[in-house]
């Protein structure tokens, strides 16, 4: 079964909207890593009955997975599942809780806010917004969780769980929770904050319904290199990029550009270029990152997918690729229908 | 097409360390609910729970919940045999809820009331990703690594997960499970919730009051049945299928009539191809909230009809483990079909004319089953329902 | 304690606990029905209605007891009014 990518929904800072709207915002300069989304941009895609029982990183999910269904337009959720990567889930919500308590008491706890300690809550509030009722997941990762996300949503279509999904990532930015991250000693990567949506479709499906097809996802595949709990490993081996390229029956030499999880994470960095050159030798096709524009967050990943489905028809066929500290990778490959 | 089947089990419950621990606990009917040790809980209306007794192996450097993990998953590994070869194709899927929080939790305590805590524990042993972190690192696995938050349901979603891997060829083998410890953000907000009884919960009694919360680990390793067999491995029994929805209802309550819970059951039914008499337990989800017991009596009876099936809460003994608690139902759910002993509902003394099943009151039954479920809903109306058949049919 | 100056610390819960737009909690008067779905109401559901019951134990000093049936005295704010006075009355 081919797995088609049909839809995008994407809201950051400076972008609300769906395949056009982030096409416009590759081709000019997004805002850099670090900043947040307006609070009057979210406000008019979150109404104020609504807004109140969702917690900001909710708004920021909820707004994006409607963008992206509007742009599949798909009218209903019937078969639709959702799996949703992120690395922070409602934090600020977690804190908030907790201090609720430490102020007050067991009276100061808010039972309005319990819900949000647990990560699922993004997912949660998305799926009774757009109304899925298929699986829903939340997949927790360092840097690859949005990116994971679309490879898990793939692998369920293509052995037919699922007929669609909404697949993607959030994360947000909160100066509670940095302050309280900094204080726990996390490093000082650019991190960037939204939520970003693609929808993706088994072929047939999308085909009897007359959508508008971006591109195929042709191969997905995630393992696990050795290294130590955090840090980046010697091993230069990918085994995803293997797979993700036999499940799309290509070889390296098709590749025509390579969406890379750069940030500003030098050695890191360094590792995923390594794999990369050990991979695709001697090819060396051109290189993107979004997240050094963006910043680190769970949105990144399937923003690079959908720009590779958007850049897909120029370049030939594209490999979105991932990896995080501790060893988790991501290799998919995205071209056009 | 592909069997899936389960060849290695493991256990850190509040019966102690091990999966003998475990089930000899769970087939005396024994109620491992206490008061609590491992966080200060005056003020609170429950002060009870089912912690993890002994000492736990490992290095205090790491999280409880992390040296929980890697104690069922190292018994788990050992079980099935693997060797160091076969570690680095299997996948890993975690299920996880509160990861390193306590750990946070007692350095959050210790800052706000004007410490200066000296111990910074990372920031990433924190989060749910630690346990899949740590396991992957300490235990050579090179497959696909995913850690899955699906609320009290992430245990049995992480088995799910983990079937359709094999089934689909992305590895041969995996180990898949979940873990939490006992956390003050679980046990204050299950209070702030009302959801709580003071005294050991009662699933599915007519009276009753809510439920208690535990912690554990439980990790299995999920395996393609050609290949088990072919390596001469215990094949414990078949998963033979799953069903996992969401009610996309509400964030904390399950639609009133089950309808997400029934099409879990069924679905889980139609992928292992099985006529719903062919089903003869049910390891419930089981609560005891007067609400969720309510509800999923009324779905099982709508999959299932009146009487026949066999009902039984493991919470009632171990309470409920959050991210564990899938993974520890389904070990158990494991065992009652290899061992053809259903394990009771402890504390069940009064039935409730609402729950039309028999639920194996305080005493364990003699009963061999062919097929098993095991249901796990979570918050958000993440529903998931494991089918397990008997290794020998 | 009279019902009026009752509904005004509700009108506040609703504002700071419940995250209500402080216009809207200000508009709320003794016969706004609570629960979700009926004609007019400010619309609760059941989480809201635990947030509720938490901050009114937590600001009138009584304890609210869920295991008793409390759909009447939460159906409108004029009930609530009068059941908060009666049991702030006999603690």
């Amino acid at each position: 079964m081919r797995v088609v990518l049909t839809g995008v929904g994407v809201v950051t800072p400076g972008v609300a909207g769906g395949r056009g709207e982030l096409a416009a915002a590759l081709r000019g300069h997004a805002p850099r890593g670090g900043s947040r989304v307006a609070a009057d941009a979210l406000a008019s895609l979150i109404a104020g009955d609504e807004a109140r029982r969702l917690s900001r990183v909710c708004q920021l999910a909820v707004a994006a997975g409607r963008l992206a269904l509007a742009d599949a337009g798909r009218a209903g959720a019937d078969g639709l599942g959702m799996i949703l990567g992120t690395e922070f889930g409602d934090l600020a919500s977690t804190l908030t809780f907790v201090d609720g308590y430490l102020r007050r008491g067991p009276q100061g706890l808010s039972a309005l806010l319990f819900p949000n300690t647990v990560m699922n809550a993004m997912a949660a509030t998305a799926t009774i917004a757009v109304g899925a009722r298929e699986l829903s997941l939340t997949l927790n990762a360092p840097t690859v969780a949005g990116d994971l996300a679309v490879a898990r949503a793939a692998s369920l279509i293509r052995a037919g769980r699922l007929e669609a999904a909404l697949a993607g990532g959030v994360d947000e930015l909160d100066p509670l929770v940095d302050e309280v991250l900094g204080a726990m000693g996390a490093g000082d990567e650019l991190r960037g904050e939204g939520a970003a949506f693609v929808v993706l479709e088994a072929e047939d499906a999308a085909r009897a319904r007359g959508a508008r097809v971006l591109g195929e996802l042709a191969g997905a595949a995630s393992r696990a290199l050795p290294a130590r709990v955090g840090g980046v490993g010697r091993r230069a081996t990918s085994r995803a990029i293997g797979a993700a390229l036999e499940q799309a029956g290509l070889g390296t030499g098709d590749i025509g550009h390579v969406f890379t999880s750069a940030s500003d994470d030098g050695q890191r960095n360094r590792w995923e270029e390594a794999l990369l050159e050990a991979a695709l030798a001697p090819h060396r096709p051109p290189r993107t990152s979004l997240a050094t524009r963006v910043g680190r967050h769970a949105g990144a990943g399937p923003l690079a997918v959908a720009a590779a489905a958007l850049g897909a028809a120029a370049s030939g066929p594209a490999l979105v690729h991932a990896v995080a500290r501790g060893g988790t990778h991501v290799a998919m490959i995205v071209r056009r229908p | 097409m592909t069997s899936v089947v389960v060849s290695g089990l493991g256990v850190m419950s509040p019966f102690g360390a091990g999966v003998k621990a475990y089930w000899n606990g769970l087939v005396a009917g024994a109620c491992a609910i206490r008061p609590v040790t491992l966080i200060a809980t005056e003020g609170f209306r429950c002060r009870i729970a089912a912690e993890v007794p002994e000492r736990i192996a490992g290095s205090p450097r790491r999280s409880r919940a992390d040296r929980l993990a890697l104690a069922a998953a190292r018994e788990a590994l050992a079980d099935a045999g693997l060797g160091r070869e076969e570690r680095a194709e299997a996948a890993l899927i975690v299920g996880a809820v509160g990861g390193g929080m306590l750990e946070a939790e007692g350095w959050y305590w210790s800052r706000f009331a004007g410490e200066r805590p000296k111990h910074t524990r990372e920031l990433r042993s924190t989060l749910p990703l630690s346990h899949a972190a740590v396991l992957g690192s300490a235990l050579g696995l090179g497959g696909p690594r995913e850690t899955l938050v699906t609320a009290c349901s992430s245990g049995a979603a992480s088995l799910a997960i983990a079937a359709d891997l094999i089934a689909a060829r992305e590895a041969p083998v995996a180990l898949a499970g979940g873990v939490d410890a006992l956390t003050r953000i679980c046990f204050m907000g299950f209070n702030a919730l009302r959801l709580l009884d003071p005294e050991p919960c009662r699933p599915f009694d007519r009276d009753r009051r809510g439920m208690s919360i535990g912690e554990g680990a439980a990790f299995v390793v999920l395996e393609d049945g050609a290949r088990a067999r072919a390596r001469g491995a215990r094949v414990y029994a078949e998963l033979c299928g799953y069903g996992m929805t969401t009610d996309a209802f509400h964030v904390t309550s399950p639609h009133p009539a089950g309808e997400g819970m029934v099409r879990a059951m069924r679905a889980a039914l139609e992928r292992g191809r099985l006529a719903p008499g062919a089903v003869g337990y049910a390891n419930a989800h089981g609560t005891a909230t007067p609400q969720n017991d309510r509800i999923e009596a009324r779905a099982l009876r709508e999959v299932f009809g009146e009487g026949r099936l066999l009902v039984s809460s493991t919470k009632s003994m171990i309470g409920h483990t959050m991210a564990a608690a899938g993974a520890l139902e389904a070990v158990a759910t494991v065992q009652a079909l290899g061992h053809e002993v259903i394990p009771p509902t402890a504390n069940h003394t009064t039935p409730d004319p609402e729950v039309a099943f028999d639920c194996v009151p305080r005493v364990a039954r003699e009963a061999a089953v062919e097929f098993a479920i095991s249901n796990s809903f979570g918050f958000g109306g993440q529903n998931v329902t494991l089918l397990f058949g008997r290794a020998e049919r | 304690m009279e019902p009026k100056e009752v509904l005004d610390e509700l009108k506040t819960i609703l504002a700071t606990r419940l995250k209500f737009d402080p216009r809207r909690a200000s508009e709320t008067t003794m016969e706004t029905p609570l629960p979700k779905g009926v004609e007019g109401s400010i619309g609760l559901d059941s989480l809201d209605f635990i947030e509720l019951s938490i901050a009114i134990e937590e600001r009138f000093g009584i304890v609210i007891d869920e295991s008793e049936d409390l759909t009447e005295h939460f159906a409108c704010f004029d009930a609530l009014c009068r059941y908060i006075v009666s049991r702030v009355a006999s603690a």
